[in-house]
């Protein structure tokens, strides 16, 4: 139902948005095809529970991304984005979207500025994934709590946002607040305590699922609606000139836990989380991000009582651009802790990421990635009899081509 | 014999007549008038290149520069140039040299306006009729900032790579001199200082007394700024 709801929305903004003024449509397409070198289980992707991207079931050329994304002007002050991917690895869709919203921005007044954002969007969490696309210009996968936000979580709703724009008339500050309302997101935590915390570029899409049903972990269902909750986040940015950002979220779906559908059998996820991010950038190309998430979901299936879990990460990347050339380093950790007596989804580890990038021009990207992941996840043990140690790694290569008309 | 080379002596004294009338211009000229030379330098001593100076004549009253016809582009997704400095009554056109679309404003009490989407160039280019100072930006794209500075001043320019900044000829008397930067930290980003222009060659030096804000970064691409 909201598929379709969302599904019109989408058709008809885009022919409202052809009827009103061709000439100021902008798109991109990219095509990011991957070379790949895994030492590891079956990806989460494809229904095992290695926590990077590819298994080395998947060694070869796969297809890392191919994007199209759409932005339509529609008069002065609205816009309509539009970003669709397809990813190789999801099984529902081929083709999904990832982001469809809305945008409303009116000139400001004073040093005052507001944005609205109605639609399917991602909330105000990542300072690495900046680029288009919601990609990272620094490294091709993303660190564990982008991706997991990545694959969990969209912001199904409204976003308004304040701005005080300090630097537009000779303050070093700008600083804005966010506010954001959603619904549809009562399955978000579930990928958490089923997969724990990944390493991944691949993003949730709005009508599809996270994993393959291969038996030793049920895929899971995303963005729906079923208790009738509406969920909030509050975010702040505080801007020092174009240098250093902080970014802080609380973020809470307010599902109810006890909440079942009963055409999926799913139950609501009550998931919260604080978030903290420093960017620092320099003149000479340097780039430090620090950051920081913790929160708790919990879930109360008939017959089991409250089920929770804790969890928290942190990440710190260090990147520097010269000309063409990025070279990117992160280090993060990782914790998923059961506060019931089955360990159930616990998981614990650490991972570094080397990533090298050359861009010799708009059109052609080159990236060489190894990332290496080691620690322990109850559910090889629980699920599929492994050993809950492991040490999983992942090369790739990318070479991606991108056009666009503008 | 008393006409040298052949010069009648009515002819002679004609013409020292107009030697001396030259000299005498030239010597009143040469006291009214002189070059400043202005050296602006940030804190540690080291010049502070692209900052606007203007020179606001006290006495003798110097009437104000003649309004121009400017431009201000936005190429690559980037006020070209990001600073301007223009006297009161000039016009500026706001060309689009980027396949994009951008929504030039400002709120500045100086000239608020708005320009609207638009590609290419608009057609009417906007008055800026009231001195000050005017902050551009895109409603677009964020990281797009500038700067029109309206002057009703009777001399202005930019300093040099070296920090200076010459007027090659004025009037003797007071001077106002103000310089104005967006990296200044001074309140209003603006640094004032009066000279009297008494000989043929007047030097100052306008020192700031604190470190200057960072520049904005040139090295980031702007597909780095989509969130």
């Amino acid at each position: 139902m909201v598929e379709r709801c969302l599904l019109k929305l989408a058709a008809t903004l885009l022919c409202a948005a052809a009827l009103a003024d061709a000439r100021a449509t902008e798109w991109d397409a990219s095509l990011d095809m991957r070379l790949v070198a895994a030492d590891a289980p079956t990806s989460f992707a494809d229904g095992g529970l290695g926590v990077v991207r590819y298994g080395d079931d998947r060694n070869g050329l796969q297809l890392g991304r191919a994007r199209l994304a759409l932005s339509q002007e529609l008069g002065d002050l609205l816009t309509f984005k539009l970003d669709a991917s397809a990813w190789g690895q999801h099984d529902k869709n081929p083709v999904d979207l990832t982001e469809a919203y809305l945008q409303l921005h009116p000139y400001p007044w004073g040093d005052w500025r507001m944005r609205v954002k109605v639609g399917a969007f991602y909330a105000p969490v990542s300072l690495e994934n900046r680029a288009a696309g919601w990609e990272s210009p620094y490294t091709l996968s993303s660190s564990a709590m982008d991706s997991w936000v990545a694959q969990e979580l969209r912001t199904l709703g409204a976003e308004f946002k304040l701005e005080w724009l300090g630097t537009h008339s000779g303050h070093d500050f700008d600083i804005g607040a966010a506010f954001g309302v959603y619904g549809w997101d009562e399955g978000a935590g579930t990928a958490l305590t089923r997969s724990g915390f990944t390493i991944t570029d691949s993003q949730g899409t709005l009508f599809g699922r996270v994993g393959r049903p291969t038996g030793v972990m049920p895929p899971v269902n995303e963005y729906h609606q079923f208790d009738n909750r509406a969920g909030t986040y509050l975010g702040l940015d505080i801007h020092y000139l174009d240098r250093v950002t902080l970014e802080a979220l609380h973020y809470d779906n307010h599902a109810d836990p006890a909440a079942e559908d009963v055409v999926s059998g799913d139950y609501g996820w009550q998931t919260h989380f604080d978030t903290v991010g420093l960017r620092a950038e320099t003149d000479a190309g340097w780039t430090a991000i620090i950051q920081w998430m913790a929160g708790v979901t919990a879930v109360e299936p008939e017959d089991f009582g409250l089920l929770r879990w804790d969890f928290a990460t942190r990440y710190v990347l260090l990147s520097r651009r010269s000309g063409r050339n990025t070279l990117s380093a992160r280090y993060e950790d990782f914790t998923i802790r059961a506060r019931q007596a089955f360990a159930l989804g616990d998981q614990g580890g650490h991972a570094v990421t080397l990533a090298y990038r050359f861009e010799p021009d708009a059109r052609w990207r080159f990236t060489l990635e190894w990332v290496r992941a080691r620690g322990f996840q109850a559910n090889r043990a629980i699920a599929s009899g492994e050993p809950p140690f492991a040490t999983m790694s992942d090369v790739q290569l990318a070479i991606r081509y991108a056009v666009s008309n503008h | 014999m008393q006409h040298t080379q052949g010069i009648p002596s009515g002819k002679c004294r004609e013409m020292a007549a107009r030697v001396a009338m030259i000299l005498l211009s030239l010597c009143i000229c040469g006291a009214a008038s002189a070059e400043l030379r202005i050296r602006v330098t940030q804190a540690n001593g080291k010049p502070l290149p692209g900052a606007v100076v203007t020179v606001h004549a006290l006495d003798p009253a110097v009437p104000a520069a003649a309004p121009i016809k400017a431009v201000m582009d936005q190429i690559d997704l980037a006020f070209a140039p990001d600073v301007l400095v223009i006297p009161a009554g000039s016009t500026v056109s706001f060309p689009n040299s980027d396949k994009v679309g951008h929504e030039v404003y400002s709120f500045s009490s100086a000239h608020p306006f708005k320009l609207g989407l638009y590609r290419g160039t608009p057609r009417d280019p906007q008055l800026f009729d009231r001195p000050g100072l005017v902050t551009l930006g895109c409603n677009i794209h964020d990281a797009m900032l500038a700067y029109i500075l309206v002057t009703d001043a009777a001399y202005y320019g930019f300093t040099a790579a070296d920090g200076t900044w010459t007027q090659p000829e004025l009037p003797r008397g007071k001077y106002r001199i103000e310089v104005w930067s967006p990296r200044l930290q001074e309140p209003g980003q603006l640094l004032q200082r009066e000279v009297v222009v008494t000989g043929e060659h007047v030097a100052a030096e306008i020192r700031s007394d604190h470190a200057l804000r960072p520049p904005q970064l040139q090295k980031r691409p702007h597909s780095w700024d989509a969130y």
